[in-house]
């Protein structure tokens, strides 16, 4: 996303996950606000020009320069502010001539699209931007260095590169930029301020139901992830004490013998399942009933062998869960 | 001590070994049940309750009728004691279930002995006659039981067999078996009148008669399989304890 003039920054680096779009909208909607909110996540940045309250251009642009705009581009922004974890709102306002300039470099029609500067006669190009008093902007860049020049009527407005923040009125850089070897151009022209003030997105768009719809998918999205992790949570603590209780049904089945599995099975079952062996007082239950169980079937000598082995499992296990 | 001098003189000295080696396996099945759990103690208590059954003969007031039944009905309590408790350990290894406190077994040993021996105290003093008969059904119901025992071992021995103490139910299926020898050969000459009690009996009531004469080998078999098998009941019962508590240690 290239850069764009500050101009009078109103509010900047706003938590943008903290807030709630259709908020936003209706109060750069109700103060007349013209200018621009940039909304800048990990994964994109979106733009909202407004003139005179009215919201007549949106551009969403990933890291990818992948390009979204009008209800496709709220849609993704308001998803993003429900979704992401991290992302900033920043607000610009600008004047109306200016604004309408950002809107043609976002949305305006492309009349020359990386175009070489050598390929082209720019005096002839100047020249006919001024005859045809178009309204637009002319962005003059190289690989890593960029300028643009804003028209109103085919004359300049202002100039504006990388590393400054504001319009500029000297055209040295821009000059500077053309000169060098593998400048290009493009070249965006749009309406004048007046017909876009017959343009609202927000008059087309019901933000309020695109944004109730992102936070109702949202939660179903959570619940849904966070129901699947559960219940993953469950299957793997569920496996690991159908593990362990395998291998205390092994130790009991190598002193007791077969009638062992029983006894472990009644007894789990009266404690009331498996839970109990990581329980503390579960397993000091079941161990005691193994005990009383084994004492009919084995000598004192195993029996103690095996409750050690038990007990040590057990103890094991615990830390584990 | 003169009297029990001439008492002890007067009784075969086989039945005075066999006395003996019952009350050798009535301690060490007592002792046994003591230390070990509440499943043990209707067995344990049961062969202890045989001693004191077959102690009649050591009784130097044996010659008081009632005293005698009572020796009987003691047997008979013995038998179904040892039931009592080879049922509780098959339902153990069927269920796993281990409920019930010693104490109960002991109390209820109590109660149904004093309840015996007030049934003999409110009833008339038994007669040979009749105390023959308490001795013929000891002897059925020992039978009976024995038998029953036997399956119970087996199964129970079939859940446990590879268990420590599935060799101890072997040996308790060799002591049934000696038992069923035992009391069968007792009950057997009992059913034919061939036992030394009808003989006595008889001896007084001169209308009875007795074939006994007309199968001497029969008899004189059925004598040597009571008295060997009765002995090796009680030397097998010692043992069998004896063994079953090193199993268990």
């Amino acid at each position: 996303m290239f850069l764009l003039p500050k101009g009078n920054p109103l509010f900047e680096n706003l938590a943008a996950t903290k807030l709630k779009l259709p908020e936003v909208m209706t109060k750069l909607s109700s103060g007349a606000f013209t200018g621009y909110a940039s909304f800048i996540f990990q994964s994109s940045t979106t733009i909202l020009v407004f003139e005179s309250g009215k919201l007549v251009s949106t551009l969403l642009e990933t890291q990818k320069g992948e390009r979204q705009n009008g209800f496709e581009a709220l849609s993704s922004l308001a998803e993003l502010m429900v979704t992401a974890n991290s992302g900033t709102m920043n607000v610009y306002k600008l004047s109306k001539d200016l604004t309408m300039c950002i809107h043609a470099l976002l949305q305006g029609e492309i009349l020359y699209k990386a175009q070489e500067l050598k390929l082209i006669d720019i005096k002839t190009l100047l020249e006919k931007i001024k005859n045809d008093h178009m309204n637009g902007c002319l962005r003059i860049y190289t690989e890593d260095r960029s300028a643009i020049i804003f028209y109103k009527d085919g004359n300049p407005l202002g100039f504006f590169h990388d590393g400054s923040h504001d319009i500029e009125t000297s055209s040295s850089e821009s000059q500077k930029i053309a000169g060098m070897p593998g400048a290009k151009i493009d070249l965006y022209s749009t309406q004048g301020a007046e017909e876009l003030m017959g343009t609202d997105l927000l008059k087309v768009a019901n933000i309020q139901s695109i944004w109730e719809t992102c936070v109702t998918r949202h939660h179903s999205d959570n619940a849904k992830i966070s129901k699947e992790r559960e219940e993953r949570d469950q299957k793997t603590v569920s496996t690991k004490r159908a593990e362990l209780e395998e291998q205390f049904k092994s130790i009991v089945v190598e002193y007791i013998g077969k009638a062992g599995r029983g006894i472990v099975d009644k007894e789990i079952s009266d404690q009331g399942g498996n839970a109990c062996l990581v329980d503390t007082a579960g397993s000091t239950k079941l161990l005691a009933a193994v005990d009383r169980s084994a004492k009919l079937l084995i000598s004192g000598s195993s029996n103690k062998q095996m409750m050690e082995k038990l007990t040590d499992l057990i103890t094991a296990a615990k830390a584990d869960f | 001590m003169e009297q029990l001098v001439e008492l002890f003189s007067q009784i075969n000295p086989f039945d005075l070994i066999q006395v003996i080696f019952w009350g050798l396996a009535g301690a060490i099945s007592f002792y046994f049940s003591i230390g070990n759990a509440r499943v043990w103690t209707s067995i344990s208590i049961g062969f202890f309750l045989i001693f004191i059954g077959q102690a009649y003969a050591i009784n130097p007031f044996a010659h008081y009728y009632k005293l005698s039944a009572y020796h009987y009905i003691i047997g008979t309590v013995a038998i179904m004691l040892i039931t009592h408790g080879f049922l509780e350990y098959y339902v153990f290894c069927k269920t796993f279930e281990i409920s019930g406190q010693k104490i109960f077994v002991y109390l209820s040993t109590i109660v149904i002995l004093a309840g015996s021996g007030a049934f003999l105290i409110i009833n008339p003093t038994p007669g040979p006659n009749t105390i023959r008969n308490f001795k013929m059904i000891e002897h059925a119901i020992w039978i009976i039981l024995c038998v029953m025992n036997l399956e119970l071992i087996r199964k129970i021995y079939e859940s446990i067999k590879d268990a420590t103490i599935s060799r101890g139910f072997i040996a308790f299926g060799i002591v049934f078996i000696c038992i069923f020898l035992w009391k069968g050969s007792e009950l057997y000459l009992q059913i034919y009148q061939w036992d030394k009690d009808w003989q006595d009996i008889i001896a007084v009531m001169t209308e009875e008669s007795s074939d006994i004469d007309k199968y001497p080998l029969r008899v004189a078999f059925s004598e040597s399989v009571s008295r060997y098998a009765g002995l090796l009941s009680s030397m097998s019962v010692g043992g069998t304890f004896i063994y079953i508590y090193k199993l268990l240690k």
